[in-house]
């Protein structure tokens, strides 16, 4: 598992390839920690993982977490069904802004 | 199908792709075999960071069985006395200010199977869990 981050004008986008589970949540972690530490404006991409556990939610909400508390802001974008049927149990899709693409990300960035 | 497993996130590899054999020939659906392997990861997980906390090497057991077109669960391991099912939801409907981060991986194990249970039986914690095939 690898964690992509780009900046896609002064917006952190970052794509976790693989699977997010107990083993490779802490590589996800120190990506996103590294990301909110340097810009508030961070967008993750979900087009690359195909298996997402409790381990790997826990970072997406400490993330959404420690950006709210920042003034910044966390959104999700390309999201398989099977990914998001797991955040929706979870009741994330209430707490965290989830949109389709990065195109439409922008609009909570301005 | 009975598994031992040792008290490692290393196991969780060798557990996976035994689970996936025992779905392909019982013909679980790849729905229900998504669901099975997050639940096996959730309850391997708690079993791996909290059971032991003296740190040496324990072997606990998974067993699978087909049953009326429902997969039948059984995680059995003799760590500390802890039932998984008394920690307190997370709430679903708080804001992300005051949303907890833990007790997730138990609510997804609930929410994705019909039977959970819990029993302590010889010293030893049994998870019992069941899903069904379609």
């Amino acid at each position: 598992m690898e964690v992509k981050s780009e900046d896609k004008g002064g917006i952190i986008v970052l794509t976790p390839i693989g699977r997010v589970d107990t083993s490779t949540a802490k590589i996800f972690e120190d990506a996103a920690i590294a990301a909110a530490n340097t810009n508030k404006k961070i967008v993750i991409s979900f087009k690359a993982i195909d298996y997402i556990s409790s381990a790997g939610l826990r970072v997406v909400l400490m993330l959404g977490k420690k950006l709210t508390a920042e003034k910044g802001v966390l959104v999700l974008v390309d999201m398989p069904d099977k990914i998001f049927a797991v955040f929706k149990m979870s009741g994330f899709d209430k707490i965290l802004k989830i949109v389709s693409t990065f195109e439409e990300s922008k609009q909570f960035f301005n | 199908m009975l598994l031992e497993v040792k008290n490692k996130m290393e196991e969780f590899c060798r557990i996976s792709q035994e689970v996936q054999n025992f779905c392909t020939e019982h013909g679980v659906s790849e729905e229900k075999y998504q669901n099975i392997s997050l639940i096996l990861d959730e309850l391997i997980t708690n079993v791996v960071s909290y059971a032991y906390p003296d740190g040496n090497q324990h072997t606990f057991t998974i067993n699978l069985e087909e049953c009326d077109e429902k997969i039948c669960m059984c995680i059995t391991d003799d760590g500390m006395p802890f039932n998984p099912l008394s920690l307190a939801e997370p709430d679903t409907e708080s804001s992300i200010e005051d949303r907890k981060i833990g007790g997730l991986g138990i609510f997804l194990v609930k929410q994705l199977s019909e039977t959970v249970a819990y029993s302590r039986v010889d010293d030893k914690n049994q998870l019992y869990v069941k899903v069904s095939i379609l």
